[in-house]
């Protein structure tokens, strides 16, 4: 990703974006090169995506050039923490919820994913697990039939 | 007049104190999971529709038919006050919606919203009961070549919602085709862009993608820029919407319920397309187009008038044809189907009471939702005192319920956590996630639907100017085209004049 | 060698583990019944409508689970992996099931899911709009003989129902004719009313729960007429061979202990036979037919040889 560096030329979210785009597409071309392309009356499975793939490397391409004429523009800085723990205790939930039943999982996804926010404290938290995990079973599980056990089989 | 008697029999037949009630019933549960993201209305019919057994067959569609629509509404409430949509129809609302309930006009916009529901389905049901079979016809005259020349303008139309530059919303677009096309290749059974993942042969579902790019990225960001006690929402300003307000969004209600109840009865996409399309016609046909995206109220008026018309109006095709225009209206099918009736022209005629009590019921049904929901404004707003630090797991587990329910499997909810990843690097991008979701949606409607047009005519391409339909949506797509590239330098330099000067 | 070994031995632990738990089965625990198709479907709401049913014969609960996707490959993984104790079964739906496995890598051994019993079986068939100026499938055909390619079928897919009978008829009458896929067969069905395609194919079950007035059938594709659709000819009586049908049923593991599976087949046997199930059944245009999974298993092979000899043929034609 680019670096915090501001200066000289370059707008530094438009290059991430030709690069998201640049990736995609040459992901895209990679993943679909297999697959039969077909012709306009018989088209294959790889006939549209070729070209949706082409036309997002050339745009990408064509917002990169035009991102390092212009001036240098940063990128809003990273925190690692929130980014991390949030998409750890999601993971984390996934794996618990069907290996471990719901009340464990949702406990676990609410005392972890609090931990991205420094400023939060243990009792709240707690309480806020236990009321959140008693009123996700009520409701999910009895209520709207959500296939899933509460506790470890 | 014969359609009034025809409707008083209906109005007769729903306002029974049973299926007065069950309507009731039906509105309520379908705004609970409505709001309650990921949890959809069809999962919820699926498992209600063996109860409906032990119903009188209007009650029970009556019941269904509350949830469907009730979760319309519920869907724009957690639109606007969470940014979170929890159906493809309602992502347009979190433009306007979400800035709006940011700016403490949270009460304002949920009203507008529901009010303008309520016209729109108003109208819709009127239309139903009028016009319904004419207007079936309709639907019929689309075939494969109309469906790619709509699904063009759709998507050129997707890239009016974006505030950038018109190149990244169509690079947006083009990666949510590209999303749209993983899978098992409807045509030929080929796998696509799978990874060699067996979960994936289905394609990635919906909801996990905008919960992904819309839940997931907007918790992450929020707590970077200052963790939870950075999040505020301004004050309350004012609960209720202000003549202002009501002024600026009644012709936008008028156009949006036009749009949607006609697209609505196209099957797939219509009622997505019906608000994309209401909030790009606003955005062009304002004065201010530039400060769509900020909080301006038409930009909820619109979209939310133009989703109830088009759920509404989806009856038609199910009501007078048989056919069901989307998967919801297979669960309805369902339950007809469950009870005897088989939907279509003879039930009209041999069971009216069927068809108007339930038409009828479906205006009772929108005026109770209203009644339900306007009181409930107060309640929704307070929400928004709950500090985020409580706030937020709150959603992030009914995110993770709501995407683990769908298939029962660990691989969606993982998925949704990249979708998480990969949105939040879109906002370090400055691209807006809005028109990928439009792309997504739409993008196997126009592969499918340019791959049917070619095989029936051999690869001849020149059907698509040959029939009238077509080659109307075709002019408008490069007129539209034409509108965005020259005025769009010009309004551009403008807009960076006036900044110069203030 | 190891697997050798260990095969055998994992066999018997299983077998074992499984009789030890067959002495309070069915009625200790819930039997988690696995549907390979979204809530909704047909297939769903059949065995949703079917499950109380089976549950009263067996003095047990047997919530349903739905694992849709990859036309039923994630479900009938899940069975082939869940313990074989008679607490999980799945549905099963030919020709899927049999078709999977042509040309595809599985996750799973077909050989290890054994069928309990079917419960229906719905023949394929061809409709046309009801103003077509084709009443039987030879006007069509003649039709199609002067015309190469210019008879559309609207289909729900490469290698689905509808698309191998479409190339058992060009095959059997040598005609060529185009096949537009849909995404189901509503959405056929609606390119057919709007005259967008010039004939669908439809499973008898849809075309006797459909309105009357809007379409009317060609042919029926099986040996014999079936009881939803007694005055409709099938292919075969029009000197065509054409047969194509969807079947529908419930498995479980083959590791399951033959007495266990026994009295499942037997329980799904009463409930099918259940007046009040029956009445049901005919609402949802269901088109019962009880075989015990012993006779549909000994059906399967023949079926498998065809439709990979038809698919073969269609790789042959590309």
């Amino acid at each position: 990703m680019a670096g915090p560096a501001a200066s000289g030329k370059g707008d530094r979210p438009d290059l991430l974006t030709a690069a998201i785009f640049v990736g995609f597409g040459v992901i895209g071309l990679w993943q679909t090169r297999v697959l039969d392309g077909g012709t306009l009356a018989q088209m294959g499975p790889g006939y549209l995506p070729r070209v949706v793939c082409g036309l997002l490397i050339l745009l990408g391409l064509v917002i990169g050039i035009a991102a390092m004429r212009r001036d240098a523009a940063p990128i809003e800085p990273i925190k690692l923490r929130p980014l991390l723990v949030i998409t750890l205790s999601i993971v984390g939930f996934a794996f618990a919820v069907t290996h471990l039943g719901f009340v464990i999982a949702s406990m676990f996804l609410i005392l972890a994913g609090s931990l991205a926010d420094p400023g939060s404290n243990w009792r709240t938290t707690l309480l806020l697990a236990a009321g959140l995990t008693a009123f996700g079973a009520i409701v999910f599980v009895y209520g709207l039939g959500v296939q899933v056990p509460l506790w470890p089989q | 007049m014969d359609f009034i008697n025809l409707l008083m029999l209906g109005f007769g037949e729903a306002i029974t104190p049973a299926n007065l009630s069950f309507c009731l019933l039906g509105a309520l549960l379908g705004t609970l999971i409505g709001v309650l993201p990921g949890i959809g209305p069809t999962a919820t019919i699926a498992v209600l529709l063996p109860i409906t057994f032990f119903l009188p067959p209007l009650a029970g569609i009556i019941m269904l038919a509350g949830i469907y629509y009730g979760a319309q509404y519920g869907g724009s409430t957690t639109a606007i006050l969470v940014n979170l949509p929890g159906e493809a129809s309602a992502v347009v609302t979190t433009l306007d919606g979400y800035q709006m309930a940011r700016q403490g006009r949270a009460g304002a916009a949920l009203a507008v919203a529901a009010l303008g529901s309520f016209f729109a389905g108003t109208v819709a049901t009127f239309a139903i009961a009028i016009a319904g079979p004419m207007l079936s016809q309709f639907a019929l005259s689309f075939g494969p070549a109309e469906y790619v020349a709509l699904m063009l303008f759709g998507l050129l139309a997707a890239t009016i919602l974006a505030s950038g530059p018109v190149l990244k919303a169509i690079g947006m677009i083009l990666i949510g085709l590209l999303l749209g096309m993983v899978g098992t290749d409807q045509a030929t059974g080929a796998e696509r862009l799978t990874f060699g993942a067996v979960e994936l042969f289905d394609g990635i579902d919906f909801i996990v993608i905008a919960i992904g790019l819309f839940g997931f990225s907007e918790i992450i960001t929020n707590l970077e820029r200052s963790g939870s006690a950075g999040v505020t929402v301004a004050p309350l300003t004012r609960l209720w919407p202000t003549r202002e307000d009501f002024r600026q969004s009644w012709a936008a209600v008028l156009r949006g319920t036009g749009l949607g109840t006609m697209l609505g009865l196209l099957p797939g996409g219509g009622a997505t397309l019906a608000s994309f399309s209401a909030y790009s016609l606003e955005k062009k046909v304002s004065k201010n187009p530039q400060k769509f995206g900020t909080g301006v109220v038409e930009g909820v008026a619109a979209p939310e008038a133009a989703n109830n018309a088009a759920a509404q109006s989806s009856f038609i095709p199910l009501l007078t044809l048989g056919i069901p225009s989307n998967n919801m209206m297979a669960m309805m099918l369902s339950a007809f189907m469950i009870h005897g009736i088989t939907p279509g022209p003879s039930v009209l005629t041999n069971q009216p009471e069927i068809f108007w009590g339930l038409v009828a019921s479906m205006w009772i049904g929108n005026l109770l939702l209203v009644v339900i929901n306007l009181p409930m404004i107060g309640l929704w707003v307070r929400l928004l005192t709950v500090p985020y630090r409580l706030l937020y797991p709150a959603i992030l587990l009914f995110c993770c319920i709501g995407v683990y329910s769908m298939n029962n499997r660990i691989f969606d909810v993982v998925l949704a956590a990249g979708f998480g990843l990969l949105g939040y690097v879109f906002r370090k991008a400055n691209c807006e996630p809005g028109p990928l979701l439009l792309g997504f949606v739409l993008g196997p409607l126009l592969e499918a639907n340019l791959r049917r047009t070619l095989l029936i005519t051999q690869g001849d391409p020149g059907i698509f100017v040959e029939r009238p339909i077509s080659l109307v949506m075709l002019i408008a797509t490069v007129a539209l085209l034409a509108l965005m590239i020259f005025p769009a330098f010009r309004k551009k330099r403008e807009e960076a004049f006036q900044e110069e000067e203030a | 060698m190891k697997t050798i070994y260990a095969l055998p031995l994992a066999a018997a632990i299983s077998t074992l583990g499984a009789t030890a738990a067959l002495a309070d089965w069915p009625t200790d625990r819930p039997i988690e019944m696995i549907v390979a198709f979204a809530p909704g479907g047909g297939t769903d709401i059949m065995l949703r409508t079917l499950a109380p049913y089976i549950e009263a014969d067996l003095a047990t609960q047997i919530p349903v689970l739905n694992r849709p996707g990859a036309s039923g490959e994630i479900a009938y993984t899940a069975l082939a992996q869940a313990k074989p104790d008679g607490y999980t079964i799945s549905s099963l739906n030919t020709p899927g099931f049999l078709t999977m496995r042509i040309d595809r890598e599985l996750r799973f051994d077909p050989a290890a899911i054994c069928p309990i019993a079917r419960i229906v079986e719905d023949p394929g068939m061809f409709v046309v709009q009801e103003g077509s100026p084709y009443n039987t499938l030879e006007e069509l055909v003649s039709f199609a003989k002067e015309n190469p390619g210019a008879v559309s079928i609207g289909t729900t897919g490469v290698g689905t129902d509808e698309h191998l009978a479409m190339l058992q008829l060009e095959e059997s009458a040598g005609v060529d004719m185009t096949a537009v896929p849909f995404g189901g067969a509503n959405e056929a069905k609606t390119a057919l009313l709007g005259g967008h395609v010039t004939v669908i194919g439809l499973n008898v079950g849809e075309y006797a729960g459909s309105e009357p007035g809007q379409i009317k059938g060609l042919a029926q594709f099986t040996e014999e007429r079936s009881i939803l659709a007694p005055d409709l000819p099938t292919a075969k009586e029009q000197g065509f061979d054409v047969l194509m049908s969807s079947e529908r049923g419930i498995a479980a593991p083959c590791a399951v202990p033959e007495e266990v599976r026994a009295r499942l087949a037997e329980a799904v046997d009463k409930a099918v036979a259940n007046p009040e199930f029956q009445e049901k059944a005919k609402q949802q245009g269901l088109a019962l037919s009880y075989q015990s999974g012993a006779d549909w298993a000994a059906a399967m092979p023949e079926r498998l040889a065809r439709y990979e000899e038809i698919i073969k043929m269609v790789k042959e034609g590309q």
